[in-house]
C-alpha cells in the first residue's frame, strides 16, 4: 500500500482502527507527507474529543502509586531533530555515528550488517522518521544485543532498548522464501498472549531492518514463513525465537 | 457525503474557553524538565480522563486502573516528546491512552474470537452510548450534538472504533458494510466532527 491507497486509511488511523502492519505503513507515509501529518493531527485532536464524555474518578490509591512510579522512572531526553529531511551527507554521518556507537557497545557484527543493509534500503527511500528511531535504539544507553540463527539458514540480530521502548531487528542471509511465501516477524508476549506481527517482508526478500515498538519485558521475537501478503497469526512453525529483555 | 472538504464551521455552539487545556500544555513542558510538582498537578487534571477512557473501552475497573497507571507514568517518561505543533497536550495524552488501551483489548483475545463475541452482543448495544454519559458540561453536550449531526453510518463507524476498540475491518463486519465504505465514513465523519467542534491544529 502506497500513496493514495494508504492515505484512505487516515480516518481509521486516527481512530486507532488499523492493525499493526497498517499502522507502521501509515507512520511511514506520514513521515514523508507534511500536509498529511497536519490533516491527521486534526483528526487525532477531533477523535480525542470523543473521550470528553468518559470521565471517571479513579481509586484514590492510584495517585500515590503513579507518583511513586514516576519518581523511580527516568525521563527521555528531548528530541530536537526528529523532523525535517536531512541531506544525504548528514544522514550518512548520523548512520556512521550509529554504527560507531554500536561498535563501542561491542556490537560490531550488527553494525556491519546494519550499515550494509541500510545503504541498500536507502535506495528504497526508507522513511526518515523510522531511520531516526532506529538510530535512537542503536545509540540508547541500555541497548542490548540478541541474536539467533534461523532454521534453514540466515541470522536474526536484535538490538533492544527498554528505555526507548523499541528494538531494531536485522534479518540477513536467509534463503529465498520460495514462491508465494514471505518472511514475517512476530513479537510474542510473555505468557499466553497472541503473537503480534511486527514486520512483513516482500516476496523474494531475504533481508530487512525493521523497527519494532512496544518491546515488553519477557517478550520473544519470532520469524516464520507465511503466505504472500502475510498472515494475521503465525501459521507455520517459527524458524527462530529470540527472548528480548 | 462525497465532499471531503470542510463543512461550515461552528455548527455546534462556540467552543467553551478551555483554561485546562492550555494549563496541560504548560504543565507538560514543565514535566519534561523533570518538575515533579507540575506532574502532581498534571495527574489531577489527567487521571479522571485517562481512567475514564480506559474504563469505557476495557469495561473493567481493575484493568482500567492498571492501564491508567501505565499511561500516566508513560506521560512522565516521554513528556519531552510532546510537540505542541502537532496538537494539544490533552490530545497527545489521550492518544497514548487510547492506543495502549486498544492494544490491550486486541491482545487479550485472538481477533476472530473477539469478533464473534462482539457480533453476538453488539446488536443490543446502543451505538450512541455517549448520550448516556453526557454530563452538564457544555463541551460534552457539544460533542454529543456534533455526533448527532453525523449520518448513522458515520456515527456508528466512529463510535465502534473509538469506544469499542474495533479495527475498521471488524467495524465493516459488524455493520455489514464494504471496507472502502467504512474507511471513507470514518474519514468524512471525522471531518464533519472536526468542523462542528472547531478543531484546528496550526503547525
Amino acid at each position: 500500500m502506497t500513496g493514495p491507497d494508504i492515505h484512505a486509511l487516515s480516518g481509521a488511523y486516527a481512530l486507532d482502527a488499523v492493525d499493526d502492519l497498517e499502522r507502521a505503513a501509515f507512520d511511514r507515509h506520514l513521515a514523508e507527507c507534511e500536509a498529511c501529518a497536519v490533516e491527521v493531527a486534526e483528526y487525532r485532536e477531533t477523535a480525542t474529543r470523543l473521550a470528553e464524555g468518559s470521565w471517571s474518578v479513579p481509586p484514590p490509591r492510584m495517585r500515590e502509586q503513579v507518583l511513586a512510579r514516576a519518581a523511580a522512572t527516568p525521563q527521555l531526553p528531548p528530541n530536537g531533530h526528529r523532523r525535517g529531511v536531512a541531506s544525504p551527507v548528514a544522514r550518512w554521518r548520523r548512520l556512521a555515528v550509529a554504527a560507531a556507537a554500536v561498535g563501542v557497545l561491542g556490537l560490531g557484527a550488527a553494525a556491519t550488517a546494519y550499515a550494509a543493509l541500510e545503504q541498500r534500503l536507502d535506495a528504497e527511500r526508507t522513511a526518515m522518521a523510522v531511520a531516526q528511531q532506529r538510530q535512537e535504539v542503536m545509540t540508547a544507553p541500555d541497548a542490548a544485543l540478541r541474536a539467533g540463527d534461523l532454521a534453514g539458514g540466515g541470522r536474526v540480530t536484535v538490538v533492544v532498548s527498554e528505555l526507548e521502548d523499541n528494538g531494531v531487528v536485522i534479518l540477513n542471509g536467509a534463503p529465498p522464501p520460495g514462491p508465494d511465501r514471505v518472511y514475517q516477524l512476530w513479537l510474542v508476549p510473555e505468557g499466553s498472549g497472541t503473537p503480534v506481527s511486527v514486520g512483513l517482508l516482500r516476496a523474494g526478500q531475504t533481508g530487512a531492518i525493521e523497527l519494532i515498538q512496544g518491546v515488553r519485558r519477557g517478550a520473544t521475537l519470532a520469524v516464520s514463513l507465511e503466505p504472500a501478503g502475510g498472515s494475521p497469526v503465525p501459521s507455520t512453525t517459527p524458524l527462530v525465537g529470540i527472548p528480548l529483555v | 457525503m462525497n465532499d471531503p472538504g470542510r463543512y461550515p464551521r461552528g455548527a455546534g455552539q462556540p467552543a467553551e474557553p478551555q483554561p485546562e487545556r492550555s494549563e496541560i500544555d504548560i504543565l507538560l513542558r514543565a514535566v519534561a524538565r523533570g518538575d515533579d510538582t507540575a506532574f502532581t498537578r498534571l495527574y489531577d487534571l489527567l487521571a479522571p480522563r485517562v481512567f475514564g477512557l480506559a474504563r469505557r473501552v476495557l469495561r473493567d475497573p481493575a484493568q482500567a486502573e492498571e492501564m491508567a497507571q501505565e499511561v500516566l507514568v508513560e506521560v512522565w517518561r516521554t513528556a519531552s516528546r510532546f510537540d505542541a505543533q502537532r496538537g494539544s497536550g490533552l490530545s497527545w495524552v489521550l492518544t497514548i491512552a487510547h492506543r495502549r488501551t486498544v492494544d490491550r483489548v486486541r491482545s487479550e483475545q485472538a481477533a476472530s474470537d473477539r469478533l464473534q463475541k462482539v457480533a453476538a452482543v453488539s446488536v443490543h448495544v446502543p451505538y450512541d452510548e455517549v448520550a448516556d454519559q453526557v454530563s452538564s458540561r457544555m463541551e460534552r453536550q457539544q460533542v454529543r450534538r456534533c455526533l448527532d449531526g453525523l449520518t448513522g453510518l458515520q456515527r456508528q463507524a466512529i463510535t465502534l472504533a473509538y469506544y469499542g476498540g474495533h479495527t475498521y475491518r471488524e467495524v465493516a463486519t459488524l455493520l455489514d458494510a464494504a471496507l472502502p465504505t467504512v474507511k471513507t465514513r470514518m474519514r468524512d465523519g471525522l471531518i464533519r466532527l472536526r468542523d462542528c467542534l472547531n478543531v484546528e491544529v496550526t503547525p
